[in-house]
């Protein structure tokens, strides 16, 4: 591990990115990471995830505004940077030709360190992340949880400050997904920063000790999730319509005290209260009264889909077909 | 340094295991070298003023060198790189940007010399002799390997302006009239008077002339200085250019 520097790991001041065509695709965020958290950057397709990302990594400069990682700016010092951040974007950086133990002794080559260091490292490394069987394959072969767990390793190869994980479970099956989460949480445990971009909710939920949401290039919340959810100050109540009219079923519901907001689904009806379980029974009584019967009613605390809607008007996209762990 | 020699391996790697990209690139200056100077033997008996006392296909030679050796491999190995993602890996690395083009130039050489040992191979097999000895077929195979670096620079710039494999992949098209028109099949005083004039004025041409002048003529050391100056030119060129573009990229 490298001479850790002082100051928070990552931080930004009205970073802008502007591509060609006038598109912005990152408008002034200021983020502020601490050292040693697992920060998510939780948005959908298109939110300005990537490119925020590879600004950090010096991969792109930004048009406006500043930031610093590990406590050196990313314009001014790029190469004192890149020294000091371990990488694994959204596509998986790997050598089709190289096996896997070729590709971390030549990462750790491209790092710095010498040959005998960098056997034992890559060594070290396929056994970390459960590819010792597979090290001398080529990497064309691996699965697609395994390029990633590759893909993770050879961002280790110097023992990083700070960890760059762009969308690192995107497209991987739950197995491979939480065998991600625990490596993300060792490498934490280990002193690590790690800033991870994710649009699945429960990875940002379990994962991350703070997280930002940015939607069309701007931070619109920013906070623990325990913190952001808490901030929603209500309970969600969801009535499952099973065939019922939902026009009808809301303007049941419509008079019940402490009802904040109804947000319509595709099959159900969502009901934002003060108190989810204390409103149940009016709940029943209204639909009774109006002549309604619905499939389920199910009480629940705000996740952070409903912090994503609060905030942007929207669910977070594809956060339906997210797979448990 | 350290990390161009380690690319540079990696790169070379890639030739020995993938030999599917090299060999079938072979058979085109195989098949024109054996085509063409079945065509014209009869047209061109070694009797011929122009090849002192040799076959035709001593003739034919060095633009089978060429064609060997001017390949989009190392521009194909690279966009195919960009796509894959590990490109960004590298470019993310404390490295020069400039080790990643010069790593894969440095394969291109030992392409270029295996490509150009093989062709040459044939050729003495279908009857070429070498005027000035082994020490001109060694710098035969080196100067076209080196002609073939300078081309690689080419296919590496087109490949990191368009990031396209397809564009890349036919980049070699605009190398083809560079390549005919040239003496590629019998000297300048023997073209007609607008083709001379463009073979003369088309520095490929002197490229053509100073490898043919090793396996006919002997050591002519002013077409040999022509040919190298031209070779250096066009590296110095393209690689600058490959260079900046890849310092650029991104940017």
């Amino acid at each position: 591990m490298q001479e850790v520097s002082d100051g928070p790991a990552i931080e930004t001041r009205s970073l802008r990115r502007t591509f060609k065509g006038g598109v912005e695709a990152v408008r002034g965020v200021d983020l502020t990471v601490a050292r040693g958290e697992v920060f998510g950057f939780l948005g959908p397709n298109g939110a300005g995830k990537t490119t925020m990302v590879r600004m950090l990594c010096t991969l792109l400069p930004p048009s406006g505004g500043s930031a610093t990682v590990a406590g050196i700016d990313v314009e001014g010092d790029p190469a004192q940077v890149r020294r000091r951040i371990g990488v694994a974007l959204q596509e998986i950086g790997l050598d089709p030709v190289q096996s896997g133990r070729e590709l971390l002794e030549l990462q750790c080559g491209l790092y710095g360190i010498p040959g005998g260091r960098a056997r034992t490292r890559a060594t070290e490394l396929l056994e970390l992340v459960g590819l010792s069987d597979a090290a001398d394959r080529r990497t064309k072969t691996y699965s697609g949880g395994m390029k990633r767990r590759l893909d993770l390793a050879s961002a280790l190869v110097h023992s990083p400050e700070v960890l760059f994980l762009d969308e690192p479970t995107t497209g991987l099956d739950p197995s491979s997904r939480r065998t991600i989460w625990e490596e993300v949480r060792r490498i934490n445990e280990a002193g690590t920063t790690v800033f991870l971009t994710t649009q699945y909710l429960e990875e940002a939920d379990r994962l991350c000790d703070r997280l930002a949401i940015i939607d069309a290039g701007a931070i619109v919340a920013e906070g623990t999730p325990q913190r952001l959810k808490a901030e929603m100050g209500h309970d969600v109540v969801t009535l499952a319509l099973d065939g019922a009219d939902a026009e009808a079923t809301e303007a049941a519901v419509a008079g019940l005290a402490g009802l904040e907001r109804v947000a319509a689904e595709p099959d159900g009806l969502v009901l934002y209260v003060e108190d989810g379980a204390g409103s149940i029974a009016e709940i029943v009584r209204l639909l009774e009264a109006g002549g309604i019967r619905v499939g389920a009613i199910t009480v629940s605390r705000p996740s952070l889909d409903d912090v994503f809607l609060q905030a942007t008007g929207r669910r977070l996209e594809g956060a339906k077909e997210e797979v448990t762990a | 340094m350290n990390e161009l020699v380690l690319l540079a391996r990696r790169s070379v790697r890639e030739i020995a295991r993938y030999p599917e990209s090299t060999i079938p690139a072979l058979f085109i200056p195989l098949f024109f070298l054996a085509v063409n100077v079945g065509q014209v033997s009869k047209t061109f008996p070694s009797t011929t003023p122009f090849l002192r006392g040799q076959g035709y296909v001593a003739f034919q030679l060095p633009v089978s060198l060429m064609f060997a050796v001017a390949t989009a491999g190392s521009g194909l190995a690279l966009v195919t790189e960009i796509d894959l993602g590990y490109f960004d890996k590298l470019l993310a690395a404390p490295i020069r940007r400039s080790s990643i083009i010069l790593g894969r130039l440095a394969a291109d050489l030992v392409r270029g010399v295996l490509g150009a040992t093989v062709v040459l191979v044939a050729g003495l097999a279908f009857g070429a002799h070498m005027q000035s000895g082994v020490l001109g077929a060694v710098v035969l195979v080196l100067l076209s390997a080196c002609f073939g670096v300078g081309y690689a620079g080419f296919a590496i710039l087109v490949a990191l302006r368009t990031r396209n494999v397809q564009a890349t992949n036919t980049s070699f098209l605009l190398f083809f009239p560079l390549l005919f028109l040239t003496p590629n099949f019998v000297p300048f005083d023997r073209l007609t008077p607008l083709m001379e004039t463009l073979a003369r004025i088309n520095p490929v041409s002197y490229v053509i002339d100073g490898l043919r002048s090793l396996v006919i003529e002997g050591w002519n050391w002013d077409k040999l200085g022509y040919c190298t100056a031209v070779i250096v030119g066009l590296i110095a060129i393209l690689t600058s250019l490959s260079l900046r573009a890849i310092a650029n990229y991104d940017r």
